[in-house]
């Protein structure tokens, strides 16, 4: 049995790390801003998003009939609108060379950095 | 076993109404997975007052429930994933904490919670990415984990009787 006083010194350093993580793995940048729009584990379309020329949207529905409406303009991406229940990826808002994805659990849509994942970005 | 079967029944309908009326409110950060987890305080008071087999019961009834009344059937997986998890931690910790220490139970197995979900999220976007948000999700559970262990801790001083 640990004694209280232990266990809040543990809880409270492993706090502190994880703040410090959190800080760090947020504010992480890669260089491409090729994105892929991944569905249910599919890659449904790829974007290089500094070639973008003008903003155009497009609907990716998922099979319960759910929709969400992605946004693309040059360098950033975005979800613009979405009938799931939580909004988690609308109000994520823009995308554009940060390593966190956007993410819609409900309707199982990713939107990650393309070609190499995330992590091969965040060795390099 | 009357009795205890009402008992069960009653903590699964608790549970399950906080955990509907918590999906309602709108959580202020765009990262996915965070929530507070309110029913978990359900969860760890029947771990440290009813024993295993019985919160597992509870557990089980108020995710598929859950997951049914809400409508959210594609985040089943998710729930089941974490809460699992959460409850195998919890299942350990409950032998190493005094009764002053439930918070410390409860934050661990928030912890584990959203460590399962992601694991699962990662599993069915087959996107290794997502880990990246390891950190923020472990952070939102020691904090949500310290509440509602906080909140299970005093219903069990309080609740003796029950």
């Amino acid at each position: 049995m640990l004694k209280t006083r232990t266990w809040i010194i543990i809880i409270a350093a492993a706090a502190v790390v994880l703040a410090a993580l959190t800080a760090v793995t947020l504010n992480l940048k890669r260089d491409s801003a090729v994105v892929e729009v991944v569905q249910d584990g599919t890659v449904i379309r790829q974007i290089d998003l500094n070639a973008v020329a003008r903003e155009y949207s497009f609907d990716v529905f998922w099979r319960d009939g759910g929709v969400n409406t992605v946004t693309v303009r040059p360098g950033r991406i975005c979800v613009s609108h979405a009938d799931c229940p939580d909004l988690v990826c609308v109000n994520r808002g823009w995308l554009s060379t940060e390593v966190t994805p956007i993410v819609c659990m409900p309707h199982r849509l990713v939107i990650r950095a393309a070609g190499a994942t995330e992590l091969d970005a965040v060795s390099e | 076993m009357t009795k205890r079967i009402v008992r069960m029944a009653l903590l699964t309908a608790v549970a399950l109404i906080i955990f509907i009326v918590e999906a309602q409110i709108p959580v202020p950060v765009p990262i996915p997975g965070i929530k507070l987890g309110l029913a978990n305080i359900i969860t760890v008071y029947a771990m440290f007052r009813l024993g295993p087999k019985d919160t597992l019961a509870i557990l089980l009834c108020r995710v598929f429930l859950g997951s049914v009344f809400s409508g959210q059937m594609t985040t089943l997986i998710y729930s089941l994933a974490g809460g699992l998890l959460c409850y195998a931690s919890m299942l350990i910790m409950r032998r190493i904490v005094t009764e002053n220490q439930v918070w410390v139970c409860s934050v661990i197995g928030a912890v584990c919670h959203n460590i399962g979900q992601i694991a699962a999220a990662m599993l069915i976007a087959q996107t290794a990415g997502l880990i990246i948000y390891l950190p923020v999700l472990m952070l939102s559970g020691v904090i949500a984990g310290l509440f509602t262990g906080l909140c299970a801790q005093f219903l069990l001083k309080r609740m003796k009787k029950l």
